[in-house]
């Protein structure tokens, strides 16, 4: 597997998804869709994938002596370093946000604790959307990635309805740190939780349907 | 001593079927695949070596079935499917760093009389290599980590004669070294150079396996202008003065002038024949 990942780092790594993390800042841009920033390491991944395919990663990866699911487990891990590092080099812009003093979010949820659980809930969700497609048929990545887009787009719109819909949201959720840090902090335990069952039930769907598929 | 042994592998497409595919190869021997373009040989490969998943049946390297002993088998095999066709624009030194991580068993100094006999640049990216220079390149990798069973789908395709020449010298060589090589072609003509051995796929069955001077000696070719009254004649094709048919060389041919036929005559006759006599061989 060290071997694989360096390959997914050495070769089948996008610059694009790379300079992606850098738009973490994005946290600083006052009244502004935070989960905006989780879109962009989806989109990197899509760049990986997509430029997997027209290097043909797949047909090296199998010529390797490696597991066929191996390249499953290595192309997802891969997904999981470049979104744990997009919401990583966020938290020094939520914090310098508070520290700024730009004050709330008027569009959606602050950049608080609770926005990260719940953008971790929204990976987990892109990544069982997308991997789950994917796998199945590698060759249509535009179809994985529009599917699994789209499951974003959904959550998004609901959970930044929701700070403005649903009172405990707004009230106990959609507020500047460190206030009812509790409750931000449970978010943040339940998304870390979702985003790593739905990731890992998604490896598995995702392997099966690649060790079955003719390549 | 047998390197790989294929058994029953069935697997059927929507047009096409591989129907109970079985060979074997051993040390030091060539063994040529041939059959025309989708007759089952890159299918049969790619099943071998689970790129494809069989409906039923398997292959078996060194005595172990490759489901279950996956990543231990391909340490000992090199596939070459051709040239070279990934990450075209990273240089080959970054694809060999990256390839020979998977090895315990890379051999550098190999890697290096390789990259110095094919002429390889290591600050090249496969994008600037030409066909011939891809397929070296994918040898090399495969040579450089000591495989023991070569795997090659159609290597000398689209190359020029003279790089074709220096590849099949180039097998030979590992022949003499004890290695395996099994060899899907539809050149003939390189078959007839460096083939011990030839397995003959026709609409994804095997309908000939044997030693190259073997298959050719079972066949012979006639000649004539008027269709002779005898049966067994195999794929008739037109020629500047008349017709040539392919029979069996234990063929009564009643007075009927004949002479060795080639693989090429071989295969061309028997791929113009009818299916019935395809399958009859």
């Amino acid at each position: 597997m060290k071997a694989l990942l360096y390959k997914e780092l050495r070769l089948a790594m996008h610059p694009a998804a790379l300079m992606f993390i850098a738009l973490s800042a994005m946290l600083l841009i006052p009244n502004y869709p935070y989960y905006v920033i989780c879109f962009y390491s989806s989109l990197g991944l899509f760049f990986i994938c997509l430029s997997g395919r027209e290097n043909h990663d797949i047909f090296y990866s199998l010529t390797l002596p490696v597991p066929k699911t191996s390249a499953v487990t290595a192309r997802m891990l891969t997904a999981v370093l470049l979104q744990i590092a997009q919401l990583c080099a966020a938290i020094p812009f939520a914090i310098l946000h508070a520290k700024l003093g730009i004050g709330g979010n008027l569009v959606g949820i602050d950049a608080n604790t609770a926005f990260f659980g719940s953008s971790l809930i929204m990976l987990g969700i892109f990544n069982f959307v997308f991997f789950t497609s994917y796998y199945k048929a590698p060759e249509k990545v535009g179809k994985a990635f529009l599917l699994g887009s789209a499951a974003e787009a959904i959550y998004m719109c609901a959970a930044e309805t929701a700070v403005h819909a649903i009172p405990f949201a707004r009230d106990m959720l959609d507020t500047p740190d460190p206030e009812n840090l509790t409750c931000k902090l449970i978010l943040l335990a339940v998304g870390a939780l979702l985003y790593s069952a739905l990731t890992a039930a998604a490896h598995r769907r995702a392997a099966v349907s690649f060790s079955k598929k003719d390549i | 001593m047998t390197l790989c042994e294929v058994n029953k592998l069935s697997k059927s497409y929507p047009s096409f079927r591989l129907d109970g595919v079985s060979f074997k190869v051993s040390s030091g021997e060539i063994v040529g695949f041939i059959g025309k373009n989708g007759a089952g040989k890159s299918t049969t490969l790619k099943s071998m070596l689970g790129f494809v998943k069989p409906d039923s049946g398997g292959a078996s390297f060194f005595g172990k079935p490759f489901i279950g002993n996956e990543t231990e088998i391909k340490q000992r095999v090199g596939y070459v499917a051709g040239g070279v066709d990934y990450y075209q624009k990273s240089k080959l030194g970054t694809l060999i760093d990256t390839t020979k991580r998977f090895y315990p068993n890379w051999d550098a100094e190999a890697c290096r009389r390789c990259l110095e006999r094919f002429e390889l640049d290591i600050r090249k990216t496969p994008s600037e290599l030409s066909a011939g220079m891809k397929v070296k390149l994918a040898l090399t990798l495969a040579l450089s980590h000591r495989a023991e069973l070569l795997i090659l789908d159609e290597p000398t395709s689209g190359l020029d004669p003279v790089s074709r020449d220096e590849l099949l010298d180039i097998f030979l060589s590992l022949r003499d070294e004890g290695k395996g090589i099994l060899f899907s072609t539809h050149i003939i003509a390189d078959l007839e150079r460096c083939a011990d051995r030839i397995i003959y796929i026709r609409r994804g069955r095997i309908i000939a396996d044997s030693l190259l001077g073997d298959f050719e000696r079972g066949w012979r070719i006639v000649r004539y202008s008027e269709r002779p009254d005898i049966s067994g004649l195999i794929g008739e094709r037109r020629e500047r003065d008349g017709f040539s048919a392919l029979v069996r060389a234990d063929a009564r041919l009643g007075g009927l002038s004949n002479e060795p036929a080639s693989l090429e005559e071989i295969m061309l006759h028997i791929e113009r024949g009818d299916q019935d006599e395809g399958s009859a061989l």
